[in-house]
């Protein structure tokens, strides 16, 4: 990210995008810091992404990549969400492998990404979803700077326990749809403590969408994030 | 037989006129006359081979050279049948080479190439175009009469603009083995295979595509409809949707009585 | 001595974005033109004595040009681009090319890639594939024998995610595809050193409007894969 933080080529005409907060954390250099988001098929990432679209897209410089097996389904929640502009969502195929393309072979990945900085000249953050895969599905640290792994209650209380690339090792663990606890009988306490002792000391946020549309902790975890990463240069 | 037909054509005024034309057996060159080429801009040229050609052996050459603004058509009377020859003979052979001057404009429009059993034939085409030059090309190729295998056939065209050097599109085509006719890659299983070239103004900015024909643009400029079917008339109606949406030809087509 | 970078090349666990790319396969399985392995094998034959043989041929003189002071790259594209009439298919060759490269860059950085980048950042992937294989000390044939053996591993690899295939038998079809595969390495590998005016161009005429349905369909129902 440059240094002088305003409105640079290619900047969105999006009438709703606003000036950026001088108090949003700066990334230090180079390309814009990349979030991946992961996790099991429904569990609530494209929900996080636009919940984080519609926090972050009037203060931060954004892009999003979407993988999801149905390729342009997501991209056309988020463009009918009306959080951000069609031009900021790139949709990635995958070929009917959705983890080869976050974490064997990123070119694909990569090449949205950079579609998106060459559009856009300077983005602050990328957030990368995957498209919906099983518990071993991380992303590749070629191509993200940090990532998320989203699991929900529905999926059952066990699924911290089992572990797995993603729950023991991504960055920010998200156990999502805590508003459906009491009707799926998950136990929280179980899940989370399950959760923290396969972390050790990597955090995790319990969430609902539904109670807090704002995803209050993830954004602000995010925000962390972009101080605290040294991306490459670009 | 060994033949060499020529013509050439120049712009006099608003109108195209032939200049020299040269038949030669078995190619008969036959410029339209009469009222309503006497209003066209366009000069029209029929092209008439004899029943029985090309046989093997046959090699035939047809050169055209358009004038700087000049507009010819020419279009083939009948369908050209392919038929073996005699003993050793070898291929029979058709070349035919387009100039096309600065800012002159021809349509090469033959009847369809039926490529009968146990023929043997090689077609050329090359177009060279001079700066502005339009071109408008088809080939429709039919791999054997109903029910009858499909000879051998390898035809190139390759057209390149004069102005720039670049080559705008080269493609061989090959006929005569099933296997290769039935594969999805190539004819699926379909006898009839059209194409036809389009260097007519603006192209497409995307492809389009039906079931069984697509308008492609070149790397360059033009652009290229390419048609199957089980019969001519079908894969002939396929290059016909596949050029109405070619915006160059549209405009054309609407404003003058292009055929 | 085997090229490492042909092998490399050719694995399918290479990161040059080819998973991504079905060659045709998507829209001829969504016509009913694949349904089984028997006309997959037939549908790669066709796939590989046509766009195969081109790739390999243009691979091969890739060779041959890396090796000369003045590769003439500006030469190959254009003549490349001429016998890819499909727009589609133009994009997916160039789509892997600058995929590939991203790799190569770091495999096997050279003035060559450079000079080749300078003409197009967005290479078509015969060319990179020549070109890397050339920096490699590989041969013309080498490069074509990768180049082949892709046009029909890739497609092949989608097919069996696509229909459910038993790779066991696909790759059976592939293996039976050798008297096909050396034929045409060895025509490439003949006309590497032509002019690149007289390379082959052999047309598939019913994979290249496939290429333009597929992008056409993408806009409107669900695909899987880019090509
Ligand atoms: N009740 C509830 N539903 C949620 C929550 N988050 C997402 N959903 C719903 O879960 C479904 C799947 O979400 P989606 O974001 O598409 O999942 P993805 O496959 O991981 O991208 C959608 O219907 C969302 O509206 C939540 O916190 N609570
Ligand atoms: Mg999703």
């Amino acid at each position: 990210m440059s240094a002088d933080h305003g409105h640079g080529h290619g900047h969105s005409l999006d009438p709703t995008v606003t000036e950026p907060d001088p108090h949003v954390p700066q990334a230090p250099s180079g390309r814009a810091v990349r979030i991946g988001i992961g996790g099991p098929v429904g569990s609530g990432k494209t929900a996080l992404v636009a919940a984080l679209a519609r926090t972050l897209g009037s203060r931060l410089r954004l892009g999003v990549v979407t993988n999801d097996i149905y390729t342009t389904e997501d991209a056309d929640f988020l463009r009918r969400a009306g959080v951000l502009t069609p031009d900021r969502i790139e949709a990635v195929q995958t070929g009917c492998c959705p983890h080869t393309a976050i974490r064997d072979d990123i070119t694909a990945n990569l090449d949205a990404v950079e579609l998106l900085e060459e559009r856009f000249g300077d983005l602050d953050l990328v957030l990368v979803e995957s498209g919906g895969d099983n518990l071993t599905a991380v992303f590749s640290r070629g191509l993200i700077d940090r990532q998320i792994f989203v699991v929900d209650v529905a999926g059952g209380d066990k699924v911290p326990r089992k572990g797995g690339p993603g729950v023991t090792t991504a960055d920010l663990l998200v156990i999502n749809k805590v508003d459906l606890a009491p009707y799926v009988g998950a136990d929280l306490e179980v899940m989370t403590s399950d959760a923290h002792r396969m972390r050790g000391e990597l955090p995790v946020i319990a969430q609902s969408l539904v109670t807090d549309p704002a995803a209050s902790d993830v954004t602000e975890w995010v925000l962390a994030q972009l101080a605290a990463v040294r991306v490459p240069a670009a | 037989m060994l033949a060499r037909a020529r013509i050439v054509v120049e712009r006099r005024g608003a109108r195209t006129v032939v200049r020299e034309l040269r038949s030669q057996p078995p190619l008969t060159l036959l410029p339209q006359r009469g009222a309503v080429a006497s209003r066209s801009p366009a000069a029209t040229v029929h092209m008439l081979s004899s029943a029985t050609t090309p046989l093997g052996g046959d090699d035939v050459g047809l050169e055209v050279v358009v004038g700087p603004g000049a507009h010819l058509v020419l279009t083939g009377v009948a369908a050209t049948l392919a038929l073996p020859g005699q003993g050793t003979s070898g291929p029979s052979r058709l070349v035919v080479r387009l100039t096309v001057g600065d800012g002159a404009a021809v349509q090469y429009l033959p009847e369809p190439t039926v490529v009968t059993r146990r023929a043997d034939h090689r077609g050329e085409l090359h177009a060279e175009l001079g700066a502005g030059a339009r071109l408008r090309c088809r080939e429709v190729l039919v791999a054997g009469r109903t029910a009858e295998p499909s000879g051998r056939y390898l035809g190139l065209t390759r057209v390149v603009d004069t102005a720039t050097g670049r080559p705008l599109l080269v493609q061989e085509q090959e006929l005569g083995d099933p296997t290769l006719h039935a594969s999805g890659a190539h004819l699926a299983g379909r006898r009839v295979l059209g194409t036809e070239v389009l260097v007519w103004g603006e192209d497409p900015p995307t492809g389009l595509a039906g079931e069984w024909w697509s308008l492609s643009p070149l790397a360059g400029r033009g652009s290229l409809a390419t048609a199957v079917g089980t019969d001519a008339v079908t894969a002939g109606r396929g290059l016909a949707h596949a050029i109405a949406g070619h915006p160059g030809w549209a405009a054309t087509t609407l404003t003058s009585a292009a055929p | 001595m085997a090229s490492l970078a042909a092998l490399t090349l050719a694995d399918a666990r290479f990161p040059g974005g080819g998973h991504v790319h079905s060659g045709g396969v998507e829209e001829a399985a969504a016509r009913g033109l694949i349904t089984g392995v028997p006309d997959l094998g037939s549908f790669l034959s066709g796939r590989l004595r046509t766009t195969g043989l081109v790739g390999a041929a243009f691979a091969a003189a890739a060779v041959v040009a890396a090796a000369r002071p003045d590769a003439g790259w500006a030469v190959l594209d254009g003549e490349l681009d001429a016998r890819t009439p499909a727009a589609a298919q133009r994009d997916a060759s160039r789509a892997q090319g600058r995929a590939a490269l991203r790799a190569a860059r770091l495999s096997w950085p050279s003035p060559v890639l450079d000079a080749l980048c300078a003409v197009t950042p967005r290479p078509h992937h015969a060319l990179l594939v020549g070109a890397v294989v050339g920096i490699d000390g590989g041969s013309p044939a080498e490069a074509a024998r990768c180049l082949a053996y892709l046009a029909v591993s890739g497609p092949a690899s989608a097919a069996v995610r696509l229909l459910g295939l038993d790779p066991l038998a696909v790759n059976a079809a592939i293996v039976a595809l050798r008297p096909a595969l050396d034929a045409v390495v060895a025509q490439a590998a003949q006309a590497a050193a032509l002019s690149p005016d007289r390379l082959p161009a052999p047309g598939a005429p019913v994979l290249d409007l496939m290429a333009q349905a597929h992008v056409h369909h993408h806009r409107e129902q669900v695909r899987l894969f880019v090509s």
